[in-house]
């Protein structure tokens, strides 16, 4: 049923997925062939369709160049080329008009109120109205005649879809273009479409553009005088290429790494100590540790964009609690280092929890026979812990250190919510802000501006995959190494 | 102790505070007004009740729905054999890795598509929202639950093959009791970061009444801190609770979770 109805309304691939999946339940639950299939193919095919899948066009738009002006299929940026390329006639010529129907079909009333003429015109002809059969209103303007139909008011807005962009008769090769609801423009064709050489021509100069292979119509090798809107048009790697040679991509790319490696390092380090500290201070048996326990636990348990949220309007320059607190008066979230200094403060309040959680377990799992040994043999409790517990905590648990690299390394909740990767200076047309991380630049690359170059953020998306993957995969491996020693 | 409740400390009285401003005069509370609540209810303008149900439903079901699937699948890889079962699982840990955040263009390309045929499940619509979450869900819960299944004794479903049990029955009856405190547990981790995801939620629910209560909250106080602070401070109070309870009242469990597992998004 899903499968065709998507078919009927021309979704192809998905009408396909569907229709393969129907037939694989079938298969899997009617037949025993396959035991295991039964267990998997939910949890499989939820994956295929919403994780898998999305990685894989997102592979493919890196190929491309996917960005505001080449958004559209080629066809249909032929189209739009054609139905746009018009001027205006040397008079600049407008007429006042009434929107209508004629015989069903969109027409207007047209009012040549200088020469007294007036035409029912539609895309296919025009019919001339003798002055006698018009009715006028103050200003000379048709308002009906015989054969027309003017639109009841409460359907204009609905009916500019309809009329804009259509070419009423006029005469010789001009036509009339709508310009709002009732004024028209008289303008002729600038460019036709050749099929056969697939290029664009302009017909009053016979300037000729050709297909760049980039996905724009181009005239000559001006790589500026191309037609809009472009298409999407594969590119290869030319979206990689750019990020690594120009230098307008490439600086902010490795300022935005650098600052990515910083904040990521930055947080695993501050959270890491303060949580081990406490720890450490609450490993001794003492009054009332639970609830303690409990206290510190709690920003870890409050959901996380809420305490984003807090934390952002405690930032705030005029009334935020923390200037009010400190008699100061900075504008956390316009100044670079200062908007960089609150970002890790934040994440240290929501990632010292975890630290603390897992320290403790680890401080437990400790041998005590080890410290007793070091301290007969005179050993300070400070260096007991510099040369005992804490290489050992951090081979048990570099594992959950390296997750949590990667983890903040892309933590787009907090940078997004906190600052929006601000400041950043607009004004300059910078797209990458001052806490902006990988992730939330390709974000803002990829739907945040005016300008939005999908191609680009996903090659993006790649880079950043790689990235974590290697990590993740040497965190891995770090782990797998520590359980063949236990 | 100081750092981690201040915050927490400030939102509360900010909530109570009538002003509903979010200059704070002093930091000892001098008053205790229910205004900033009663305004969460009864304005028409913050369907905060319907933001607060929409979360619970999409986030249990999400956890419900994923776990019994993630389990399947889990116990599929820890004690079946099969061709292809170590590619899978290197292939499920490699597409984990993929930033979620960068594949949803390609998800709201691919649901704005669904929409033109199957309505109910498109963009915009919860179903559709909850069909997401569970594919983003399934490989990290597939994951965990793997640990979990590894550790439970193979004596176990071995005694049950030779009593002459089958694969499924094995599962429904020898796993799934043993390992229903650890179901639980994922289940409430799924809840929990389900009800804290945004991004997805923001690009998919539009109308007002369809928002989950990080959407809405979000939208809500959407860079007017100074008007809207009191409401907000409210209404994240009311909206944490369940989640804090939970996860303290679950401490050690979740814990042992966690270390297994990845870190809190």
């Amino acid at each position: 049923m899903l499968a065709q109805s998507a078919i009927a309304q021309k979704e192809y691939v998905i009408g396909a997925f569907l229709f393969i999946v129907i037939l694989l339940i079938l298969f899997t639950y009617l037949t025993n062939k396959s035991i295991p299939l039964k267990f998997f193919l939910p949890g499989i095919l939820l994956l295929v369709a919403f994780v898998v899948s999305p990685i894989l066009y997102t592979v493919t738009m890196s190929g491309f160049n996917y960005k505001t002006g080449n958004i559209v299929s080629k066809e249909e940026a032929i189209l739009q080329i054609k139905n746009r390329a018009f001027e205006p006639d040397s008079a600049g010529t407008s007429f006042d008009i009434k929107i209508g129907t004629h015989l069903n079909n969109p027409a207007i009333l047209v009012s040549d109120i200088e020469n007294k003429i007036y035409f029912i015109s539609t895309d296919k002809e025009r019919i001339a109205v003798p002055n006698t059969q018009v009715t006028l209103n103050e200003y000379q303007v048709a308002q009906s005649a015989p054969g027309f139909t003017p639109l009841p008011t409460d359907q204009l807005g609905s009916a500019d879809s309809q009329y804009s962009g259509k070419r009423f008769i006029f005469k010789d090769e001009y036509f009339l273009s709508l310009e709002g609801l009732d004024v028209a423009i008289v303008a002729r064709q600038t460019l036709t479409y050749l099929d056969k050489e697939d290029v664009f021509k302009n017909i009053i100069n016979g300037e000729i553009y050709k297909d760049n292979g980039r996905g724009n119509y181009q005239a000559g090798s001006d790589s500026t005088a191309i037609l809009e809107p472009g298409w999407r048009a594969p590119i290869w790697f030319e979206n990689y290429t750019k990020l690594f040679t120009d230098s307008r991509f490439r600086d902010p790319l490795i300022r935005v790494f650098i600052w990515t490696v910083v904040f990521a390092s930055a947080t695993v380090a501050t959270t890491f100590a303060l949580g081990l500290l406490l720890a450490l201070a609450l490993n001794k048996p003492l009054f009332g540790r639970r609830f303690y326990r409990s206290i510190l636990v709690l920003p870890y348990a409050m959901p996380s964009v809420m305490s984003i949220l807090i934390w952002g309007g405690m930032f705030n320059t005029e009334f935020g609690a923390i200037n009010t607190l400190l008699g100061t008066d900075i504008a956390w979230f316009q100044s670079a280092n200062f908007a960089r200094l609150a970002v890790i403060l934040v994440n240290l309040w929501l990632g010292f929890p975890y630290f603390y959680l897992v320290a403790s377990g680890a401080l437990q799992a400790i041998p005590a026979e080890l410290q007793e040994a070091a301290a007969i043999d005179g050993a300070n409790p400070r260096q007991i812990f510099r040369k005992i517990t804490l290489p050992l905590l951090l081979q048990i648990l570099s594992p959950l250190l390296i997750a949590s690299f990667a983890f903040n390394f892309n933590n787009f909740n907090l940078i997004y919510l906190l600052t929006g990767g601000g400041p950043r200076n607009t004004l300059d047309g910078e797209i990458a802000g001052a806490t902006d991380i990988l992730i939330s630049y390709t974000y803002q690359i990829a739907f945040g501006s005016s300008k939005q170059d999908l191609g680009l953020a996903s090659a993006i998306s790649l880079i950043i995959f790689i990235l974590v993957a290697t990590i993740s995969l040497y965190g891995i491996r770090k782990s797998k190494v520590l359980e063949s020693f236990s | 102790m100081l750092f981690a409740l201040f915050p927490l400390y400030l939102v509360i009285i900010s909530s109570f505070n009538s002003s509903g401003s979010l200059q704070i005069t002093s930091f000892v509370p001098t008053e205790i007004s229910w205004n900033n609540y009663k305004l969460l209810f009864n304005n028409p303008a913050i369907p905060y009740l319907t933001w607060m149900k929409n979360s619970l439903v999409v986030a249990g079901l999400v956890a419900l729905i994923s776990v019994v699937i993630g389990s399947a699948s889990a116990f599929a890889f820890s004690r079946l054999s099969f061709k292809g079962r170590k590619p899978g699982i290197q292939l499920l840990l490699l597409v984990q890795m993929f930033p979620a955040i960068l594949a949803i263009s390609a998800v709201y390309v691919i649901m704005e598509r669904v929409q033109k045929f199957a309505p109910g499940i498109g963009l915009g619509t919860q179903g559709g929202l909850i069909l997401v979450y569970l594919g983003g869900a399934m490989g990290v819960n597939i994951w965990l639950l793997k640990g979990f299944v590894d550790s439970i004794p193979k004596e176990l479903d071995e005694a049950a093959k030779i009593d002459g049990a089958s694969e499924v029955q094995t599962f429904w009856l020898i796993f799934i009791p043993l390992a229903t405190p650890v179901l639980a547990v994922v289940t409430l981790l799924s809840f929990i970061g389900t009800f804290n995801e945004f991004i997805l939620a923001r690009l998919f629910l539009v109308d007002m009444e369809s928002r989950t209560i990080a959407v809405g909250l979000q939208q809500f106080i959407g860079g007017q801190y100074s008007q809207n602070w009191g409401p907000f401070a409210a209404g994240s109070i009311i909206a944490s609770i369940p989640i804090v309870v939970i996860f303290l009242s679950l401490q050690k469990y979740i814990v042992n979770g966690l270390t297994a597992g990845s870190v809190k998004g």
